[in-house]
């Protein structure tokens, strides 16, 4: 025994919790746009770490999981490039001042 | 706490720690440098509990793909102070992470033991119209945003 007794369950979810929030902290503080899709990334992070439990469970389901985890975060990551490059050639800018509103203009 | 524990719980620490670099970094190009590190440090978790076709996963699209296309953009856009963190917004979240790991520990006190690591072969048949529709969409998704990306005026 080493230390306090805690199971490799607590240890991995206050770790996903942790990462979370700091996710959750970065994205709003962001400033540009650069900086909220790093937080993204960092949120699909703590996603990876909150589905190790289910490897003990149901481990087929798991790894599919964690494949839709992939192909998400890969697209989220096209829509947001996209998004930034759109960003920049209208308002000449990546900041997220420059969005006031989301949606269509009426 | 046992050995296997102490790792996992090491890993995770520097994990988190990366992750406040991100939150603390100025600059967008170390961000997105502390973020892969971070990655690696989640995939370094799946190593320990020998789920290594994670670790590839992780490796080779989440570090190796979205990583290095971020750490790309973010070294494009690196010039400006990108972040500003609001010293009223810590306080709810140290005060949420001390109720998430009070609880945690109170209430998650078995040990995860990953059982049958080598099905992974299994998924592609179990799963094969998911991956189908996943790869579909990305395709969908990529294509609408080439046509996004060339309607819009310069």
């Amino acid at each position: 025994m080493i230390g306090p007794d805690v199971s490799n369950l607590a240890v991995i979810l206050i770790t996903s919790g942790a990462i979370l929030l700091v996710a959750y902290l970065t994205a709003i503080s962001a400033k540009d746009v650069i900086r909220l899709l790093i937080s993204l990334e960092l949120m699909f992070a703590a996603v990876f770490l909150a589905i190790i439990p289910l490897f003990s469970i149901n481990p087929p389901m798991a790894y599919a999981v964690a494949i839709i985890t992939a192909f998400t975060s890969s697209t989220e990551l096209l829509v947001l490039v996209t998004a930034i490059i759109l960003l920049d050639r209208r308002k000449k800018g990546i900041g997220v001042d420059k969005v006031a509103v989301g949606g269509d203009s009426l | 706490m046992n050995i296997d524990t102490l790792i996992i719980a090491v890993a995770g620490l520097f994990a988190v720690a990366s992750s406040v670099g991100v939150l603390l970094t100025k600059d967008n190009f170390y961000a997105a440098l502390y973020m892969s590190v971070t990655m690696l440090f989640v995939a370094a978790i799946y190593a320990a509990f020998n789920i290594q076709p994670v670790v590839v996963i992780i490796a080779l699209i989440f570090v190796g793909a979205v990583g290095i296309v971020t750490v790309a953009i973010a070294a494009t856009y690196r010039a400006r102070v990108s972040r500003k963190v609001n010293i009223f917004w810590v306080v709810p979240v140290i005060v949420v992470f001390a109720i998430l790991a009070l609880a945690y520990t109170s209430l998650a006190v078995e040990s995860i033991e990953v059982v049958n690591p080598e099905v992974f072969a299994a998924v592609a048949t179990d799963y094969f119209f998911v991956i189908a529709f996943l790869f579909a969409l990305v395709v969908l998704m990529m294509l609408s945003a080439i046509k996004l990306a060339r309607r819009v005026d310069l």
